[in-house]
């Protein structure tokens, strides 16, 4: 029976196969949104969604595009922000 | 717009917001370029062409760029190439150690041929008499 506190749908639930052969339920904490672009809303790929302990142990490089704003614009909106700057 | 000597800002890929020159026109899409960025093919469409040109010769070498750079202010970071990490090399044996091998393994050869022979000489004896007996 599910304890109290896990009763709630806050917590999503992960079955795992335990080393006797059991599956047995586990309650996990959701994972954060998706990233998104600053400037149109687009979701951002090559940025990971994990929780912050998981994101603490990958490398910078694993977090987010090698480009200037990468993690924050997406590639559109880059390149229309730096080709604005350019015929400034 | 895009010839050779144009300087262009880089609007793709991790050299994006750096300057660079056209080095080499290769064909109707793709150019060499050299610069702020690294040295390398770009497409047309992932450079943003600025007013000015610079005088340079077609295939100009980096160090012709960078100093036409200097003269515009521009500052070029200097890059070393990377080190590749020595492989672990199998050590050789040495020649004497060879040498030694080899007649070890011709004296064996020797020996092998040696003995089918006496072998033979044996059972060509044996048979022999049978072949008398038969008779």
């Amino acid at each position: 029976m599910v304890s109290g506190k896990h009763k709630s749908r806050s917590m999503r639930r992960v079955f795992r196969r335990t080393p006797g052969g059991k599956t047995v339920m586990a309650f996990k904490k959701r994972k954060p949104s998706k990233a998104k672009c600053a400037g149109c809303g687009k979701v951002l790929p090559g940025v990971p969604r994990e929780r912050p302990h998981k994101m603490q142990n990958m490398p910078k490089t694993a977090k987010r595009p090698q480009r200037p704003y990468g993690g924050v614009l997406c590639s559109s909106c880059t390149r229309k922000k730096i080709i604005e700057k350019a015929r400034k | 717009m895009i010839e050779v000597g144009r300087l262009c800002v880089k609007i793709a890929g991790r050299d994006a917001g750096l300057k660079c020159v056209v080095v080499e026109v290769l064909d109707k899409n793709f150019v060499m370029i050299d610069g702020q960025t690294r040295r390398r093919k770009c497409n047309i469409l992932h450079l943003e062409p600025l007013g000015q040109v610079v005088k340079i010769k077609a295939k100009a070498t980096h160090s012709d760029v960078v100093s036409e750079f200097k003269k515009l202010n521009l500052e070029v970071k200097e890059t070393k190439p990377r080190k590749a990490a020595e492989r672990p090399k199998k050590a050789r044996k040495k020649k004497e150690e060879k040498t030694e091998e080899l007649a070890k393994k011709v004296s064996k050869a020797e020996k092998k041929k040696e003995k089918p022979a006496a072998k033979k000489e044996e059972k060509l004896e044996s048979e022999i008499p049978n072949s008398r007996k038969k008779k």
